[in-house]
């Protein structure tokens, strides 16, 4: 009965502080919006599908043959913008009105200063199933239609290797990259020198838990195998973060894993599996578990806890001592792009500090830009005095978050995904189908 | 000229669903056939190899989910059947005028989408929810115990999501029952168990099998149950094909397994059909 009024009293409290303040984060969207997003990917992987079963043979067979001149060889392009910029981005990953879902301050803000008009499209939904629909015309050495996508660190890493994505020219067309990024993110192990990619925002892969249930914390990757939590441990469905975490947690760094060592982390996820300690593999709906109780100790996504924490603030975030994923999700420009000067006036304007704070504070995913600290601590201070303390709490807490602005120590410990190759993939693919699977 | 054009009504008539179908069904179900013959990867593209031997190593590999597909599926039809028949049988004998609020109240459900309702067995059971919660904090239950992430959780799913399906055709059955023909039985000495066993149980076999496939049918390819409510034990052969295509992308055995799924619920289908006695009963 108790649990029931604190519920209720929780959510009329949510609903006062929006009513209030009228302030929108994403968080408070997801809520509105409900989680469906897992069923909406559904539905355009058929289109990811059919482009897989239309793609004829000849063009399959010559890959990469004509897409390698095109991203590689010919001369940079004389550095004139268009005025004109198809972006495809993830749902909720930018800064949103209030009021009309397809008003982002960051966009309007970008063409009143560049004058080059954005399409900007909430497109990808997942990484597999987008890439299904724009790998047809990137192996034909077609223009996708897109010029500026943003994709998770290990497929920039395939498409690089495929030749699928234009280089960009950081010294000339985006020097705030350069003086703005945080140190973790230039020369990432999926593309050499930022050629093809740099980050729009970043999380981390690592557990979370509520120490009330499991009566101590957690440091280590292997209290996610503790018997004491029998059925309570939640693991995700997403095979590389599972495995790549795991793969930390034998001591094998990602990079150097090696086809036996991801058979020995499968090998250790099966004991857990086969101890009935993992109650579930999960995808995004183990947040709700971790809310309810369902699960104790879970692996977890730095953002989600971060907005989590606001209803739950018993809850905790770690990563482990054997060391975390650092996923980064990137700006790239695909071959043929018709825009890609455009595309890298985009990629420079946001990583303009002030603009990349605008971004953070909506979104609450770990900011490529350490710079936007200091700004968002200022507009928070901007907030209390003028009297809104509501604002200026929230932004106090996006700023002083680890989750958001990691420590050294936390970077540190981080690893990027292991880039796969077409067999290593399918093998690790096999082999952990059989953990989530039986 | 009239006659030959009173001839191809019929062929009229069915053309809208023939192209439907052709469409909607036989084109897809041969793109399928095709992609589960195809080699290849999602960056190199797929090609057309006649791979034949995707049959029997899918088939291999994913045989206990296959089994438990048909199981769960059997165990939920024989459920619904035992939960659905008196509820018809109520609603088309003894439902009176409240008949069409009863039917209203059997449907109701689907005014609701089919994954918010999964989804919200997930508050009503969860471990520490509103049923178990409660159970537990009286001392009735184990506070380790749950519902949620076992096979009786997706059971139970499955049971309750295909309820529907089996009350209304066993409805219709047994309202077109001539009543007179139950009261003539028991005016010939036979007890309302024996009337029951012997004049409307058979009367109702056409409703019980057109319930029993529409319940198992889906129930054995249904997925949402199992991935909503269930644990890595209780994955069906639905979760295999999802995962292969959306998160493996290895559309040739995704494609594989669905069609061997298809092929075999027809043929186990055509068997019963041969067993419950076929042709009258389809009328």
């Amino acid at each position: 009965m108790s649990d029931d009024q604190d519920q209720q009293t929780a959510i009329e409290a949510a609903i006062a502080r929006m009513v209030a303040n009228g302030r929108l984060s994403r968080r408070d969207f997801l809520k509105r919006a409900g989680r469906g997003g897992a069923y909406v990917g559904g539905a355009l992987s058929i289109s990811a599908f059919l482009a897989a079963c239309g793609i004829s043979p000849a063009a399959s067979n010559t890959p990469a043959a004509t897409a390698t001149p095109s991203a590689s060889t010919e001369p940079t392009p004389v550095p004139t913008p268009a005025g004109q910029l198809n972006f495809a981005n993830w749902p909720l990953y930018i800064d949103t009105d209030d009021n009309d879902s397809t008003k982002h301050k960051t966009i309007e803000d970008f063409t009143a200063a560049t004058g080059i008009k954005v399409k900007y499209t909430e497109a990808v939904e997942d990484n597999q199933s987008f890439f299904g629909t724009i790998q047809p015309d990137l192996s034909a050495g077609n223009d996708t239609g897109w010029d500026l996508m943003v994709l998770t660190d290990w497929l920039i890493g395939k498409m690089v290797g495929l030749n699928f994505l234009e280089t960009i020219d950081i010294p000339g067309l985006v020097p705030n990259f350069a003086a703005h990024g945080g140190d973790k993110y230039k020369n990432p192990s999926y593309d050499a020198n930022n050629m093809h990619s740099v980050p729009w925002q970043s999380g981390i892969t690592g557990i979370a838990y509520n120490p009330k249930l499991t009566k101590r914390e957690l440091t280590s990757f292997e209290d996610l195998f503790d018997p004491a939590f029998k059925g309570k441990v939640g693991m995700f469905t997403e095979m590389r973060d599972t495995m790549n975490l795991a793969l930390l947690g034998i001591g094998v760094k990602p990079l150097d894993a090696t086809v036996d060592d991801a058979k020995r982390a499968q090998q250790k996820l099966l004991d857990q599996a086969n101890a009935g300690i993992v109650r579930q593999y999960y995808d995004n709906s183990y947040t709700d578990a971790l809310a309810k109780g369902d699960l104790w100790a879970t692996m977890a996504w730095s953002g989600d806890v971060f907005q989590l924490q606001f209803d739950n603030p018993d809850l905790k975030f770690v990563v482990p001592k054997e060391g975390g994923i650092l996923w980064v999700d990137n700006m790239c420009i695909p071959a043929k792009a018709q825009h890609p000067i455009d595309a890298q006036a985009m990629m420079n304007f946001v990583y303009q500090p002030d603009i990349a704070a605008q971004i953070t504070e909506w979104v609450n995913y770990i900011c490529p830009v350490p710079e936007a600290q200091a700004i968002i601590k200022q507009h928070a201070k901007d907030a209390a005095d003028g009297g809104d303390q509501e604002t200026a709490d929230y932004l106090n807490a996006v700023a002083d978050s680890p989750l958001v602005f990691p420590t050294a120590d936390m970077l540190n410990n981080l690893y990027s995904y292991k880039v796969l190759s077409e067999d290593e993939e399918s093998q690790w693919n096999d082999l952990f189908q059989q953990v989530v699977q039986g | 000229m009239l006659r030959r054009f009173r001839g191809a009504v019929p062929y009229l008539f069915l053309t809208p669903g023939g192209l439907w179908l052709l469409v909607f069904f036989a084109v897809p179900v041969l793109i399928m056939a095709s992609v589960s013959l195809q080699e290849g990867s999602l960056a190199r593209g797929y090609a057309l190899t006649w791979n034949f031997g995707i049959y029997p190593e899918a088939i291999g590999r994913w045989s206990t989910q296959i089994l438990r597909s048909v199981e769960y599926g059997l165990i939920a039809t024989v459920l619904t059947l035992l939960i659905g028949y008196p509820i018809a049988y109520t609603i088309a004998f003894r439902g009176g005028r409240y008949k069409n609020i009863l039917l209203l109240l059997v449907i109701l459900p689907f005014f609701t989408s089919f994954i918010i309702r999964t989804i919200s067995w997930k508050f009503v059971l969860a471990d520490e929810g509103l049923l178990l919660g409660t159970l537990k904090s009286w001392g009735i239950l184990d506070p380790g115990f749950r519902l949620l992430a076992t096979p009786v959780a997706v059971i139970s799913g499955i049971t309750y999501n295909f309820l529907p399906f089996v009350v209304l055709p066993l409805y219709v059955a047994l309202e077109k029952i001539d009543y007179r023909l139950i009261e003539a039985a028991t005016d010939l000495y036979a007890s309302r168990f024996q009337a029951f066993l012997r004049v409307t149980l058979p009367l109702s076999l056409p409703g019980l099998f057109a319930a029993s496939l529409l319940s198992f049918i889906p129930a054995v390819g249904d997925y949402i149950n199992a991935e909503l409510l269930g644990s890595r034990d209780t994955t069906m052969v639905g979760n295999v094909v999802q995962r292969l295509f959306l998160q493996n992308n290895d559309y040739p055995e995704a494609a594989a397994l669905s069609m061997v799924l298809m092929v075999g619920l027809l043929a186990g289908v055509l068997a019963y059909q041969r067993i419950l006695g076929g042709e009258e009963l389809t009328a």
